[in-house]
């Protein structure tokens, strides 16, 4: 017994070791891409990216704050973010929900096609969702931006949540059907709240992406006004060269709320989430 | 009789009820996803220069092109290997970072977010970071290669370990989505079967060997179906990273569609090529689900 | 029928606003990849030109929509592919040009290019660059992008080294240079067309220029003499240690080239627009930058004046028609004036227009070898078919870490070319 101890004791310091190397890894670039802002556009050219900067020049993080088209832009991809994570989450559920927990007709071969669909690459869809985008009256707006990210992350969000609720013990739903719930009310009064896991999880990597997403925000909009952050760099680049000091600052400024909403949304995927849910 | 009237009209309700539920996702699918595909299946018998209003049908012309065409061959096999190093690699770290903060509860939150922060960096950024980082001079692993007396490592610049480094930061990237991943299937796992294994004397490497992990299976099979099919339609970083090269050894089915299609002005061809990554990478994903036994079918 | 109807429409619409004496503008849109400076500035005065001056009479406003330069062919190839072809956009001639004009998205403006006297006010060459089957389709604007050697005046000076004139003076330059410690030729290759640029300039001293168009002709072919002698040249001189290390990897566009120059390379093989960005970037290296023309080869037959690069860098072309083109036309005139000429040319570049002269040190040398020039051989990867370049692009990549023999290059080029011209015939 004791010597069991003594040895897991051993084992978690070499397992805080290894977190701590990899706390490294995983750290160094993001620093490197901060510290890069702080560098004059010949200082990176001339010492690279993996140098440290010779004096902290703000000039670039200032020129990109004051600046109100970047404010603009984040206005634009906050817009986008919020509208199309709220439908992804809740339709992508509604979806799970029969997925995972009924039997009917069809149901297999439904599962297969969001698979299949998992598998389109997202280039062919360009042209199509172009051609929408124009007859729609959506070019060039940002709302053309919220059912494509929406559409594009759905296969996968739906075979996350219906590996989720796949999890969520029989009984519970069970008991409620006792008490008198339909099939619908059951989604609302008892599954959703089960599977904040899952729905935090999918918040977390669609928030990322929706974020980052460039392809429609550069195929799909053309004026100014309406650019998403990811667009922010094109003021930075040229034909033959860019400013990478510009864009390593404009990166840092654009990651900043993805940090905040996950140090908020990371505390739901804490142990015994669930276990206070059910009893609560 | 009664009865099993009484039956099927639960069934039928109950699929009513299942298709309400899909309805959002199957427009969406249908409008955005389908009927693209549909289009890519119908330019793939065509011969079209991808902007122009004229498409000739060329029968199946690119179609027998693409069997016969050794770089995209060689394209699917670099995604295999993106595929399997992706598996080896990102899996069993995401399942220890996981594993870890679970033991470790809220105090290791201060490496949660660290550890998070891979995934939420742009591949522009990613791509130029790691140019440096695998650059011949002044580079970290030609540094290191040097400090063990070793020359210059150009991992980016060789044909044989471009591809290699490229996969190293492919999973540098995408570990910390598993990471997250994993944790949420964890904290499905009651806190209450930790608590009846303590009582009974267990300890928490017991645990986890005995009981967690076993309930954290299905989680993985699906991580490992979205590791597979990410995989094989991966883009981002090679584009960004090599676009391809040296010559054509990090070349993707993804980059090669997108150059025939975008790039080389023959979309026919960059639709055949697209159509054919569907069919292979829907194939290969059915497959592993039926072999794993997960999913759709009871 | 749909064009018909839709013309009866405008036709309708046109009536309607003539009945209300509200003639509100159309709108030209204007495609072009100005996003950043000094670029935003030089593209927009031609168009607050246009709108302030002209719009009123013509009828017609332009609409200017830059796309980053990455991406910008891309979304082109997608709004064309969707019929939605703005009516005038940039591109950079060659073999995209062709598969435009083929599709319908450029007019012919050789009529247009007379009557606005645009034929008086540009190079030759760059006119030459816009003509196919004698005839204009694209006005050539903001710089004469040549390739040439770029070095550091005072450290050459230093070490005593001349310019070089001859390949054998090249060499034994750069042999003394390796003894020195320096790299001869700061080249970062990620990108592949920078390291094209010796392969083209090879080709051009030992075959002339025919080499590459006998080729795309389809009465010569790639794998001759002067692309054999190309490939063994690159070799040749990547075993001595000319070229960097990694030089594969080493990108041009984080500027990896332009930091091996800064830090003491000996030259650096590139376009003209460097002028530009080491004007920009590195005011105290720009004031000893010299060039100089890629040296002759001896006792060649070829015409050793040729110059590798393209007159006029960004080319507008036009999908409208009657007096919406005229318009266009009519605006992209402004990026021939001589106002425009020199905001064009404080940013250091030289427009392709003859009255063009640069005050600018670094461009007297190359004002004197595009004077000295025969002809202008345009980039490989411009002027092949897009698919053949891409070919041609990564197959000389390979020669930079020796992985091919010259002959199997040579090879993988004209197959290239061989399969475009079987399914084009």
């Amino acid at each position: 017994m004791v010597s069991g101890k003594k040895k897991s004791h051993i084992g978690w310091i070499i397992a805080v070791i290894l977190a701590i190397f990899w706390l490294l890894v995983a750290f160094v670039p993001f620093m490197f891409m901060v510290l890069t802002g702080f560098k004059e556009k010949l200082e990176v050219i001339l010492g690279g990216a993996l140098a440290f900067p010779k004096s902290l020049y703000l000039d670039n993080y200032i020129s990109i704050i004051t600046d109100l088209a970047f404010w603009n832009y984040f206005k634009n991809s906050v817009i986008v973010l919020i509208l199309a994570l709220f439908f992804l989450l809740l339709f992508s559920a509604f979806a799970a929900y029969p997925l995972s927990r009924f039997k009917f007709k069809g149901r297999g071969f439904m599962y297969f096609l969001i698979v299949a669909c998992m598998s389109i690459p997202i280039h062919v869809t360009m042209i199509p969702v172009f051609q929408m985008a124009i007859s729609t009256h959506m070019y060039d707006t940002i709302w053309i931006l919220i059912p494509t990210a929406v559409a594009f992350a759905m296969p996968i969000s739906v075979f996350i949540m219906t590996g989720f609720m796949q999890g969520i013990p029989k009984e519970l739903e069970e008991s409620a059907d006792i008490d008198g719930c339909g099939r619908y009310l059951r989604f609302f009064r008892i599954i959703l709240p089960l599977s904040t896991p899952g729905l935090s999880t999918l918040a977390i990597y669609n928030g990322v992406n929706i974020w980052n997403e460039f392809i429609f925000a550069f195929t799909l909009t053309q004026s100014e006004k309406n650019r998403t952050l990811p667009l922010a760099l094109w003021n930075y680049q040229g034909q033959y060269s860019s400013n990478t000091a510009m864009i390593m600052a404009c990166l840092t400024l654009s990651v900043l709320p993805m940090i905040i909403m996950f140090c908020i949304l990371q505390d739901k995927l804490v142990k015994g989430m669930m276990a206070g849910a059910v009893k609560g | 009789m009664n009865k099993e009237s009484l039956a099927s009209r639960r069934q039928r309700s109950t699929t009513i009820c299942a298709y309400v539920f899909l309805i959002p996702v199957i427009v969406l699918m249908a409008v955005f996803l389908f009927y693209p595909i549909v289009q890519t299946f119908i330019n793939s018998f065509t011969s079209w220069n991808g902007i122009s209003a004229n498409k000739s049908f060329n029968g199946i012309y690119n179609w027998n092109k693409l069997l016969h065409d050794a770089d995209f061959w060689k394209a699917f096999f670099n995604n295999i290997k993106i595929m399997i190093l992706s598996l080896v690699i990102q899996m069993p770290i995401g399942i220890l970072l996981a594993t870890f903060l679970d033991t470790g509860g809220r105090k290791y939150n201060f490496f949660k977010v660290i550890w998070f922060l891979p995934l939420l960096m742009s591949s522009v950024a990613v791509g130029y970071l790691f140019h440096y980082v695998l650059a011949t001079n002044g580079g970290i692993i030609s540094g290191i290669s040097q400090l063990f007396g070793g020359g210059v490592v150009d991992l980016l610049g060789s044909q044989t370990y471009a591809l290699y480094a490229v996969i190293g930061v492919i999973c540098w990237q995408f570990i910390p989505f598993y990471m997250v991943y994993y944790m949420a299937g964890y904290s499905s796992i009651s806190e209450d079967l930790y608590e009846a294994a303590a009582i009974d004397g267990a300890t928490r490497t017991q645990y986890i060997k005995k009981i967690a992990l076993p309930m954290l299976v299905p989680t993985i099979k699906s991580a490992v179906v979205m590791s597979v099919v990410g995989s094989l339609k991966y883009f981002d970083l090679v584009y960004v990273m090599t676009n391809g090269g040296p010559g054509t050894s990090t070349e993707l089915m993804a980059t090669y569609m997108y150059k025939n299609s975008f790039v080389t002005y023959n979309m026919g061809y960059g639709s055949a090529i697209a159509a054919g990554m569907f069919i292979l990478i829907t194939a290969i994903a059915t497959i592993i689900m039926k072999v794993m036994n997960t999913g759709g079918d009871d | 029928m749909k064009k018909r109807l839709s013309m009866l429409i405008a036709a309708a619409a046109m009536t309607g606003l003539m009945a209300t004496q509200a003639m509100a503008a159309e709108e030209i849109s204007f495609w072009d990849i100005a996003t950043d400076e000094p670029d935003k500035t030089i593209w927009s005065w031609g168009v607050d030109q246009y709108n302030e001056n002209d719009s009123e009479e013509t009828g017609y406003t332009v609409n200017q929509v830059p796309t980053v330069n990455d991406q910008y062919k891309q979304k082109l190839a997608v709004a064309m592919a969707s019929g939605e072809c703005p009516d005038m956009y940039i591109h950079w001639t060659g073999g995209p040009m062709v598969e435009y004009i083929k599709s319908g998205y450029a007019k012919d403006i050789t009529e247009l290019f007379q009557k606005y006297g645009l034929d008086e006010l540009y190079t030759d060459a760059s006119i030459a660059q816009c003509t196919v089957d004698d005839k204009i389709y694209a006005i050539p604007v903001k710089n004469d992008s040549v390739a040439m050697f770029f070095y550091d005046k005072a450290m050459w000076e230093e070490k005593g080294y001349e310019v070089p004139t001859t390949i054998s003076e090249l060499e034994a330059l750069c042999d003394k240079m390796v003894e020195d410690g320096i790299t001869p030729f700061a080249l970062a290759n990620s990108a592949q067309w920078t390291g094209s640029m010796y392969y083209m300039y090879l080709v051009a001293r030992y075959g002339g220029p025919e080499i590459i168009s006998d080729a795309y002709d389809g009465t010569g072919s790639l794998v001759c003499d002067a692309t054999i002698f190309a490939g063994e040249k690159i070799e040749e001189w990547v075993e001595k240690g000319y070229f960097p290390d990694g030089v594969n990897s080493l990108s041009p566009d984080n500027g990896d080239d332009r930091a091996l120059l800064y830090t003491g390379a000996g030259m650096m093989l590139h376009g003209s627009w460097q002028v530009a960005s080491i004007k920009s970037e590195n005011p105290d290296f720009y004031e000893n930058l010299g060039c100089f023309a890629f040296p002759t080869l001896e006792d060649s037959e070829a015409d050793q004046s040729v110059v590798v690069g393209t007159m006029g860098d960004n080319f507008i072309s036009f999908n409208c028609e009657d007096d919406k083109l005229e318009a266009a036309v009519k605006m992209a005139s402004y990026y021939s004036t001589d106002e425009w000429m020199q905001l064009d040319i404080e940013s250091g570049n030289l427009p392709p227009l003859k009255a063009a002269t640069s005050e600018e040190p670094a461009w007297q040398d190359i004002l004197a070898v595009l004077n000295d020039a025969s002809a202008i051989q345009l980039w490989w990867d411009q002027y092949l078919p897009s698919a053949v370049a891409d070919v041609h692009k990564s197959a000389t990549q390979l020669l930079f870490d020796c992985s091919e023999t010259p002959e199997k290059v040579a090879q993988m080029q004209q197959d290239a070319l061989d399969e475009y011209f079987a399914e084009n015939s």
